[in-house]
């Protein structure tokens, strides 16, 4: 946590200008450890409930399926910036 | 729903260790190309002074898939994912921890006759480390295996992940025209569920098409072999051609 900024702060700024009620939090295997730390001060300063994505991170590409059906309003996925797909198979 | 990236920038400053400036003037390199981990990409200009101050010119490019130029994604591994092809230049140079990341530099010269090493620098642990084709002898001896026994099968398993990200269902299904004596089976998942694979024993080898380091980095995980998706396309040439992969 100290080596690499969970920018927690930007985080918080975005939950509160959509006014998201639910998140979920998807981190990097080395961020995991940091997730009680990150849910508690989003929570605490925003009131939105969080869900930890307990499975893989393994880049931009990895975004999880189907958590609007339980309500999801925002996905905050660290550790990647955007991923430019290209199609054609590589 | 909303999606909102967030990059987790190293927190300290970045410079060249001492043995890594010396490993560049032993080997005599004068040119680099230089990338860095999306969490390190926001310091190469202090590593690019650097360079410049102990005579050393750096080049970079912006990568297929990456957002930034100098970044090094994992997934760019493909042999002209940094459109280098027309640059000379003595060596990579990754700033970064792990070896994933630079690992990639190592794949997308497979197919080339002569591969150039990679030198990283880990600016938290400030230590120096290689990386060369000697590394993924192993693998590469493996994928080798595995791209001859797919000309030969008759009977081949498509692995589709289905995130937006990965899914790649239309460009694997092409493979039916280009190998109309072969069985293509289509088998979708969230992620490559590696424990499913031997319940399907029909199938004689795997073409991946979810991240293309799979079909590297887990080549174990799949006892019947398997190779990615371009690679299929190409198998025929790729094997044919003088490599460092063929060479191995």
């Amino acid at each position: 946590m100290k080596l690499y900024n969970p920018e927690v702060e930007k985080a918080i700024a975005k939950i509160k200008e959509v006014k998201a009620k639910i998140i979920c939090i998807q981190l990097p295997d080395g961020m995991k450890p940091a997730a009680k730390e990150i849910t508690d001060k989003i929570e605490a300063e925003t009131g939105a409930k969080v869900l930890i994505w307990l499975g893989s991170n393994f880049g931009a590409c990895d975004i999880p399926l189907g958590l609007d059906r339980i309500g999801v309003d925002m996905l905050i996925s660290w550790g990647h910036n955007r991923f430019h797909k290209k199609a054609g198979g590589w | 729903m909303k999606i909102l990236l967030l990059d987790a920038p190293y927190s300290g400053s970045v410079e060249l260790c001492k043995e890594t400036i010396a490993y560049l003037k032993k080997k005599k390199y004068q040119k680099v190309a230089l990338y860095a981990s999306v969490q390190f990409v926001n310091k190469l200009d202090a590593v690019k002074k650097q360079l410049a101050d102990n005579k050393f010119t750096a080049i970079t490019s912006l990568a297929d898939r990456a957002d930034v130029k100098g970044q090094l994604l994992g997934c760019d591994n493909y042999h002209d994912s940094l459109h280098l092809e027309k640059q000379d230049f003595d060596c990579y140079l990754y700033i970064g921890d792990g070896k994933f990341h630079p690992l990639a530099l190592v794949y997308a010269q497979k197919g080339r006759p002569e591969a150039k090493e990679v030198v990283c620098d880990d600016p938290l642990a400030k230590k120096m480390s290689l990386i060369t084709i000697d590394d993924i002898k192993a693998i590469l001896r493996k994928y080798r295996a595995s791209l001859m026994k797919f000309l030969a099968a008759k009977t081949v398993g498509v692995i589709i992940t289905i995130k937006p990200g990965q899914e790649q269902f239309r460009p694997a299904a092409a493979l039916e025209k280009r190998f109309p004596e072969k069985n293509f089976y289509y088998f979708i998942d969230n992620v490559v569920s590696f424990d499913q694979l031997e319940n399907f024993n029909f199938i004689e080898v795997w073409v991946n098409t979810a991240c293309p380091r799979v079909g590297f980095d887990d080549q174990e995980k799949f006892r019947r072999g398997v190779i990615n998706l371009n690679d299929a396309f190409l198998a025929e040439e790729t094997l044919g051609k003088e490599s460092v992969m063929n060479k191995i």
